[in-house]
């Protein structure tokens, strides 16, 4: 068999790495883009840190990279808050919607389920560029007169709306639509091309009870993005139409700059509900591609099948459904009804069942198992540990009597960091060190993985859970500083150490990103299936090949989770201790977990 | 044994004849919740007490009807070309396309309509109430517009004898669109009617 | 200077960490392993660290309940937030155990299990007792959490039947302030809106309204009587606003265009909850808690909590919107 072999090898740089329709190329270039937005919004998460922690303080860094933002090395109020939305902005949407779902789904999908390529390689540039233009607007946005956006990651109108409210509301807040409107266009086209993939172009054999989780999950995902994405795009639009053109959508009985505006008849409740219509299953768009990711990275570094494979997947289809019924705990002191209040409770509430199956199935995945760690399984059992620690608190920011009390307080801040932010990051990262070989063919280096490991943890909790108490203690949130009030006087040192554990955090990534870039360069070479892997894309080259497989794409003869399994002398099937997706089945032999 | 290159044009032919339709439906789900959310908008803003009851515009019972009979000849070209009676289909082809214009032409009359009863897209006059008459018809003619290219696509191909009774997959694409702007606007025809 | 001196800085730590990488994979790739390959020594290490990170992580947050526990909101100062407090403590009695056992079991399971080349682990693929026991246990327990929480919450909903004596008190937020009208004797706040704002009248209320005329505007600080239901009703002029009153685990958002609702019924003094916090300085406050523009961070009022008849004289000294 002649090795795969194209009439024209030599491709042009151009259509090799810039307008790349292999999904491999792809996936390293939403990578690429995700952590350099990501290290932008983490940069602005640790300035505004400093303004918390030692507010009023003069920093020389802040006037270095702030520039008009800041007077005399503090930055400015409302700037603050510019960098607060843009942090937030940044964060979801750039960093773990796109970064995290394009990067993943993108190698993962074709790779696993046995596929040459996405349905549409076209459409799956497009969605790359749509992502890189985008982001470049969103930048360019922090530049223009005014500031950027500033009226906090959820826009709410009238704030938005009116450049008489805050400067960032004008050229800013125009610009973040646009990049946001381009952005959701990326990715319906990404969710399009990974749901059609999934259910059309798998191989043989690959049912959808031998799908690794990792794909059940980047499925779910993008079915929760097709249906949630076009409604924020239809709150955007309503928003631009009131900011351009004069319509009162959102906008009624407002007196401002000593003026009443002609608007009138609409509310802002209006656009909280479609916002939220989004914004809660984004939580989810978030967070299951990183249980996707850890349960197959758990269950190949424990070298045991992941325990209840199917509740796993019904979990997971349980929290995409529920994730569209309960927006309305984003609302509860709107005015909302009572009642409809108490139903979005008991919506709420509900998701911890499957969450809470999900956590159980993962501790019991470890138990009696073989665990080697790796730098991704590190973060794997962390991912474990925030979602546990950061959706517990979930249950009494759920239940409308407690949230009136904590909502849009520190509280907030610490469980959705926690939760979402360290769960979609963990997840991410572990992914990043996992696939590290597919990716560039190359190993990171597992010192410094481990110390990355190590300080991100710990400083993370170190951030997050203090701020547990800030919202206790009644702070809110989106404040430049709490040292108006005297009712806050004694919480500085919190927010003091707070600050110096997100300056540990921002060098601990440092470490990170010099691993990345020496090993994608200079790492060692990696050996086709590092990790005794099962799923498919253990079985292609090292190299990278357009088409994937250099024949025949591989049949696929069971479950990817056949670690450790023993035949009836207690010996290893195949003398290893993992049976790949290509092996068949044995002479009676079960699949999917029986024995 | 032979090789499969991602290259060879046979093998891109079958994972668009296998992918192509799939990949609309979902498109179409997504333009779906789309207007989904703007018709919930136009449900929770209605409960607002300075909401005004309007009459839907007299043009928009003849865009009904132009559309209605888009979608019929749309289907019959298809059914011609299926029979290899290529130059009917060719006709309704354009027959269709004329069609959508026309449509389009009544949109802008029908606002005309709403406009000189006073009721206005936006500023001071204006109610969230107009407002969401011309945005949700507006958006739709935005969507019919991608038709419009698809039918001027299948238009051309079809005057250049590209289509035969085995190679319609072109054709039916844009016909599955095209029906779907029509159920879009007779949903949205209804909606503005009654509920709004 | 300061720049070029930490680029160069920068540029030689970078260095250096590429030469001792570099001689790390030399030495590895001498003694016949991979950089990258796992041994049972490395594993337990990290193994080890997991459960030193446990009991710090347990240790950091009982450190953080015994040093700032006592920094935390004190007592609710209001009726209906007793039964919140007590339904958040019977939360936190019910996710603190849980966080503690599954992070145990989480940490020593992966102590434990770390690898070993002798050891074959089991293959345990499901079961369905176990996952129908811990779908069933969650379940009950968020019943209960569902049923006492739903319970609190159409009690603090439910609006003050107008028969009951009551304060009308009506807030509106602005940027950046916040301003507040009794309803005066008549018991009805008088017509408002933002078209009737001009000089002095900044709240905008309707002049020709007979129901405005004995209303009474505060300013800087309004009082409530103790032990007496008040009815908030909240309006905005501007941008949404949130009226946040934590110490009586009150917050209801303040939207243009639309008049919202909260009541509650203090049932402690400014003076009692001076003395209760040994704080001199103590003061029960309103703030804003949804971004609302550049001074979000400082849009304040206080509030005095009062013997009834305190309350009655010292409104008796406002001044009626009428008498100007
Ligand atoms: C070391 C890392 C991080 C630090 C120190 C940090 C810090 C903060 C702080 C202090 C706030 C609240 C600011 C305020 O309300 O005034 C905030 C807001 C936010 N952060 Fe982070 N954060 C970090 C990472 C992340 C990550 C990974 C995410 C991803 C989900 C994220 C998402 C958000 C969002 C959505 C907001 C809300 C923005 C808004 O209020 O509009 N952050 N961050
Ligand atoms: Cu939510
Ligand atoms: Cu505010």
């Amino acid at each position: 068999m002649s090795a795969h072999q194209h009439p024209h090898e030599e491709q042009d740089f151009l259509f090799k790495y810039v307008f790349s329709q292999d999904h491999k190329m792809i996936s390293k270039q939403f990578l690429i883009t995700g952590f350099i937005m990501g290290f932008i919004g983490l940069s602005m998460s640790t300035l505004f840190r400093l303004q918390l922690g030692f507010p009023g303080e003069s920093f020389w860094i802040i006037d270095f990279l702030l520039g008009s933002w800041a007077e005399n090395g503090v930055m400015l109020p409302d700037k603050y808050l510019a960098l607060v939305t843009m942090h937030g902005t940044i964060m979801v949407f750039f960093l773990l919607t796109a970064g995290l779902s394009g990067t993943f789904s993108n190698l993962l999908i074709p790779l696993q389920i046995g596929a040459r390529d996405m349905a549409s390689g076209f459409l799956n540039m497009l969605s790359y560029w749509f992502f890189f233009v985008s982001s470049v607007i969103m930048l360019i946005s922090l530049g223009v007169e005014g500031g950027a956006a500033s009226a906090g990651w959820t826009i709410y109108p009238p704030l938005s709306a009116l450049p008489q409210a805050i400067p960032g509301s004008g050229l800013g807040m125009t610009l973040w639509l646009v990049a946001m409107a381009i952005f959701i266009a990326s990715s319906l086209l990404g969710s399009l091309n990974y749901i059609v993939t999934i259910l059309n172009l798998r191989t043989k054999g690959m049912t959808m009870t031998r799908l690794p989780l990792t794909i059940w999950s980047f499925l779910i995902t993008a079915i929760v993005g097709v249906i949630s994405f076009p409604v924020l795009l239809a709150a955007a639009l309503l928003l631009v139409f009131d900011r351009s053109f004069g319509t009162s959508f959102y906008l009624s009985d407002i007196y401002i700059g000593g003026q009443v505006l002609e608007h009138s008849g609409g509310s802002p409740i209006l656009f909280e509900h479609l916002f939220w219509f989004l914004g809660h299953p984004e939580v989810y768009i978030v967070l299951l591609p990183a249980l996707g990711i850890t349960s197959e990275i758990v269950s190949t570094m424990s070298r045991k099948p992941i325990f209840g494979y199917r509740a796993m997947i019904t979990s997971m289809l349980a929290i995409g459904f529920l994730s569209a019924i309960v927006w309305g705990h984003h609302m509860f002191v709107t005015g909302m009804n009572p009642f409809l209040g108490a139903v979005f409770t008991f919506t709420t509430l509900l998701i911890a069942i499957p969450s809470a199956v999900k956590v159980f199935n993962y501790i019991t995945t470890l138990w009696k198992g073989n665990i080697k760690f790796s730098p991704a399984m590190l973060f794997s059992i962390g991912l474990v540990s925030t979602f546990i620690s950061g959706g517990l608190t979930g249950l009494i920011l759920g239940d409308s009597a407690l949230d009136i009390n904590v909502h849009d307080t520190y509280f907030v801040v610490g469980h959705f960091h926690i939760v979402m932010g360290l769960s979609g990051i963990f997840g991410m990262i572990a992914g990043v060190y996992h696939w590290f070989p597919k990716i560039f063919g190359r190993m990171l280096n597992n010192n410094l993985g481990n110390a990355h490991f190590w300080i991100t943890i710990v400083s993370s909790y170190g951030i997050f859970f203090p701020m547990h108490f800030l919202g206790l203690a009644g702070v809110p949130r989106r404040y430049y500083t709490n040292s108006e009030f005297p009712l806050f006087e004694n919480l500085l040192d919190i927010n003091t150490l707070i600050t110096w554990f997100a300056i540990l955090a921002f060098a601990g990534q440092l470490i990170f990103f010099f691993n990345f870039v020496y090993s994608a360069l200079r790492g060692p070479k990696a050996p086709q299936n590092p990790w005794k892997g099962n799923s498919l894309e253990w079985t292609t080259g090292v190299k990278h090949i357009h088409g994937n497989w250099p024949g025949e794409i591989p049949t696929v003869h069971r479950w990817p989770y056949d670690y450790s399994k023993l035949n009836e002398n207690g010996d290893y099937v195949t003398g290893e201790d993992f049976i790949p997706q290509i092996v068949p089945l044995g002479e009676g032999e079960l699949d999917g977990g029986g024995h | 044994m032979t090789t499969i290159s991602l290259d060879n044009i046979k093998y891109k032919a079958e994972i668009r004849q296998k992918t192509a339709k799939p990949l609309l439906w979902i498109g179409l789900i997504s333009i779906v919740m789309f207007f989904a959310g703007l018709t919930s908008a136009l449900i929770v803003s209605k409960s607002n007490s300075i909401w005004i009851k309007l009459e839907v515009p007299s043009m928009f019972f003849i865009s009904t009807i132009l559309i209605l009979f888009s979608s019929l000849t749309y289907q019959l070209s298809m059914s011609f070309t299926k029979n290899n009676q290529l130059k009917f289909a060719t006709i309704t082809t354009i027959l269709t396309f004329v069609l959508g214009i026309s449509f389009t032409v009544t949109q802008f009359y029908a606002w005309q309509q709403l406009y000189q009863s006073g009721i206005f897209w936006a500023g001071e006059q204006s109610n969230p109430s107009g407002s969401y008459f011309y945005a949700l018809t507006a958006l739709h003619l935005l969507h019919l517009f991608a038709g419009l290219i698809s039918l001027l696509v299948v238009v051309t191909k079809s005057l250049l004898k590209k289509y035969s009774p085995t190679n319609v997959l072109g054709i039916q694409l844009s016909l599955t669109y095209w029906h779907f702007l029509t159920a879009l606007w007779v949903y949205l025809f209804f909606f503005l009617k009654f509920i709004a | 200077m300061i720049a070029l001196v930490a680029i160069v800085a920068v540029l030689l730590v970078i260095a250096t960490a590429v030469q001792i990488l570099k001689i790390a994979e030399l030495r590895a790739t001498e003694s016949g392993k991979e950089i990258y390959e796992i041994s049972a020594k490395q594993s337990k290490a990290q193994a080890f660290l997991l459960m030193v990170f446990l009991v710090a992580y347990f240790g950091f947050f009982a450190w953080q309940v015994w040093k700032w526990g006592g920094l935390m909101l004190p007592v609710s100062a209001s009726e209906h937030g007793v039964g919140v407090d007590e339904l958040m403590n019977i939360t936190l009695w019910f996710i603190i155990p849980v966080f503690i056992i599954t992070h145990i079991f989480l940490f020593w399971f992966s102590y434990k299990y770390s690898f070993s080349e002798t050891r074959k682990a089991l293959f345990f693929s499901h079961s369905n007792k176990l996952e129908m026991f811990w779908t069933i246990i969650p379940s009950v327990a968020l019943t209960v959490l569902i049923l006492v929480g739903l319970s609190n919450w159409n009690k603090i909903m439910t609006p003050i039947s107008s028969e009951t004596e009551h304060v009308l008190l009506e807030v509106c937020g602005q940027q950046f302030m916040w301003g507040a009208r009794y309803a005066g004797k008549d018991g009805k706040l008088g017509r408002a809106s933002v078209e009737y704002i001009e000089g002095v009248n900044a709240l905008g209320i309707d002049v020709s309204d007979e129901n405005s005329k004995d209303d009474k505007i505060v300013k800087g600080e309004f009082h409530l009587p103790v032990g007496v239901p008040v009815q908030f009703v909240f309006r905005s002029q501007d941008v949404l606003h949130s009226a946040y009153m934590p110490h009586f685990r009150a917050q209801m958002n303040c939207v243009p265009g639309l008049k919202t609702q909260f009541n509650f019924t203090p049932t402690i003094t400014t003076a009692e909850m001076k003395e209760k916090t040994q704080n001199e300085n103590f003061e029960y406050i309103l703030l804003c808690n949804k971004i609302c523009g550049a001074a979000h961070y400082n849009m304040q009022m206080n509030i005095v909590v009062e013997s009834k008849e305190d309350y009655e004289k010292w409104l008796a000294e406002q001044k009626e919107f009428g008498a100007e």
